[in-house]
């Protein structure tokens, strides 16, 4: 199993790593049974548009090589995005800026969309948002246990 | 047969280059390495010509591969710069002659095999603690296994002629002496390829020689994959198997044992000495009880043959697994102990090698080269046990105590001399490796992380450990190379590298 050099440099010097002082929201995905937790805090602001965008992100990660690059390059990725740009990341996203990925690590970066996606919805809950049917959809599939999805 | 001067110094200011992408002028290189300016323009002019080497000109100029490193070998080197070639001297026949030759030739193949990538990763210090995977080979051992290599030896050991005759003398000198390691008749000493041949073969092929007697066989919860993985297959094809659970250190409950056994039972499989925790079973007991339960008993010692005294004339075992790799020989050979009068099917058929019990070309070199480790380990058993056994307690000791939050898996008396295994709370176990090997440290991890399923290990959960706790291990295994220098390097890049996971980490 080979990581990318880009993955191991992210694993090596997490990017926006720690708790974020006063954040907006925050979200947890992931379960210690399964070895990964995924913990992000987001500043979100209105931009001069008056849209939500993501002015600050950071994480904390417990979790494989993989888990902690991908949370890595998720805040890197995610940042200063409305929340509808940051919506449309995706899974092969994080994997293509990554520079790929051993196979079975690529439910790690599906963990970090989710702890992206769960912190959008506790968002919009916070504030009282309508919230659209496709982040609800998305934020009911979070997978809560350690079954890899084919 | 010496290398010039000039060789050595070539080869010392090639590996300074290379550890740098950049270009490398003379005078950097003189300084490093402690070499005469002059003299190394005069080396470097004469690679520069056989383009080895090419110069760049300008402010960051200098010397630099013209190949890359993986594309250069010793022998190239060595070639250009040598006046002589590395051959036998004397140009008359000698009866010792084809020997020197040989000699010479394998110097200069060897000079081949090596590139400069090599010369790099051999100069990068490394300390390795993952001996229960695989352990370096042994150098006694590697001049053994190339002897074996050589035309004398080539031919099958099924061969009627001389070259066939002088194999199967090896083969069977081979089987002797294992036997005497293990106190049972050549006979009963059936070579493989791996411990898991070794394992499938005891398990698919005692259960279908015996089925007729009974369809349920007995593991203990903590087996390597491959008798897991057997078992798993031989229950589809209708065997019923009962997994014995094991206590918190990972002890056999000697009377959940007893109870399983049932009339039906046809065979009782139980790890010797445990591959991640290394709980070392009373071999003696469980033999006892099988015996007295008159039902067939196998052991998987890969990781204690060597390690630990057995005696099979004492220990009432029908059949044993060991490995070559595990124990500084070479990957490829294992064996297996059939007590004579077991009745057992095959899983190779063919030419009827090895008794009948294996059939395939037999794996000589690899075997002879193994049959070597084990003589070299039991020789030295008591002292490396002692030793290793000194340094595994003083490891556990100072890591539990200079980093908290940390948790020894498996028991303190009756462990493997050389396992050590850790949970260190809140950080993930594969994480922790990595960085470890970015800091020249190579450890090991059960950890699911690793693998295509989520499932923490096995062994951990059966000895009552958490999920959490079972992501979190790490294992270390030590070997005979292992330097109280290499404990005190761990035992300062560990903590940190704990620190940093644990900072990073949502848990605190």
């Amino acid at each position: 199993m080979n990581y990318s050099s880009k993955l191991l440099d992210h694993f090596r010097n997490p990017r926006n790593f720690g708790p974020l002082k006063n954040p907006t929201i925050t979200s947890q995905v992931g379960n210690p049974r399964c070895g990964d937790v995924m913990k992000l805090y987001l500043r979100i602001n209105k931009n001069k548009d008056n849209q939500d965008f993501i002015k600050d992100i950071s994480f904390e990660t417990m979790g494989c090589a993989a888990a902690i690059a991908t949370s890595s390059i998720l805040t890197e990725l995610a940042k200063s995005k409305t929340l509808k740009e940051a919506l449309e990341l995706n899974n092969q996203a994080i994997v293509d800026s990554l520079g790929g990925m051993p196979l079975p690590k690529i439910h790690c970066s599906l963990l970090a969309i989710e702890a992206l996606v769960a912190a959008i919805y506790n968002f919009y809950k916070q504030e009282n948002y309508p919230i659209p049917d496709s982040v609800q959809q998305r934020y009911n599939r979070i997978n809560t246990t350690c079954k890899i999805e084919e | 047969m010496n290398l010039s001067t000039k060789s050595r110094y070539a080869l010392r200011a090639l590996s300074n280059l290379l550890q740098q992408d950049s270009c490398l002028s003379i005078k950097t290189i003189s300084q490093r390495e402690k070499i005469s300016s002059d003299y190394l323009e005069k080396i470097f002019s004469k690679l520069k010509k056989s383009n080895l080497l090419k110069v760049t000109r300008g402010a960051n100029g200098g010397y630099s591969l013209a190949r890359p490193a993986n594309q250069i070998t010793l022998k190239e080197i060595v070639d250009i710069l040598e006046k002589k070639q590395f051959s036998c001297p004397s140009s008359c026949f000698c009866r010792s002659k084809t020997v020197w030759q040989q000699i010479y030739s394998n110097f200069n193949h060897y000079l081949q095999a090596i590139t400069l990538d090599d010369l790099k990763a051999s100069s990068k210090k490394v300390i390795y603690l993952d001996h229960a995977a695989s352990t370096p080979v042994d150098p006694q051992v590697i001049s053994t296994m190339i002897h074996t290599l050589q035309p004398a030896y080539s031919a099958s050991t099924s061969s009627i002629h001389q070259y066939g005759r002088q194999a199967f003398q090896l083969l069977e000198d081979s089987r002797q002496k294992m036997a005497k390691i293990l106190n049972v008749s050549p006979k009963e000493i059936i070579f493989t390829s791996s411990a898991t041949e070794s394992n499938n073969t005891i398990l698919k092929g005692v259960a279908f020689a015996n089925q007729h007697k009974g369809k349920h066989i007995i593991i203990s919860s903590i087996e390597h994959d491959c008798i897991r993985q057997s078992a798993h297959w031989l229950k589809s094809q209708g065997f019923e198997i009962t997994g014995i659970p094991v206590d918190k250190e990972g002890f056999i409950n000697l009377d959940a044992l007893k109870k399983s056994i049932r009339p039906d039972t046809i065979l009782v499989s139980i790890i010797h000495a445990n591959n991640e925790i290394g709980t070392i079973q009373d071999l003696q007991k469980i033999s006892q009880i099988c015996q007295q339960k008159k039902v067939y008993f196998h052991t998987d010692a890969s990781q204690s043959f060597t390690k630990i005294p057995i005696n099979l004339k004492k220990t009432p075992v029908d059949f044993l697994t060991a490995s070559s790799h595990k124990i500084y020989g070479p990957k490829g050979a294992a064996l297996l102990y059939i007590k004579s009068g077991s009745k057992i099917i095959p899983l190779l058929h063919g030419g009827g090698q090895e008794s009948n019990f294996r059939s395939s070309t037999v794996n000589l070199p690899a075997i002879v080269a193994f049959t070597k480790a084990a003589q070299i380990a039991i020789a030295n058993m008591k002292e490396e046990n002692k030793k290793i056994t000194q340094f595994r307690d003083y490891l556990i000791k100072e890591i539990l105590t200079k980093i908290p939050k940390t948790h020894l898996n498996g028991p303190k008396n009756n462990r493997l001399a050389n396992n050590i295994n850790i949970s260190f709370d809140n950080i993930e176990g594969e994480s922790l490796l990595l960085d470890l090997d970015f800091n020249g440290i190579i450890a090991s991890t059960g950890s699911a992380c690793a693998s295509n399923s989520l499932e923490a290990s096995h062994v951990l959960l059966a000895i009552g450990k958490d999920h959490q706790q079972a992501h979190s291990s790490l294992r270390f295994s030590l070997g005979c190379q292992t330097t109280q220098t290499d404990l005190d390097y761990l035992l300062k890049i560990l903590p940190q590298s704990v620190k940093k996971l644990r900072k990073l980490s949502p848990f605190k």
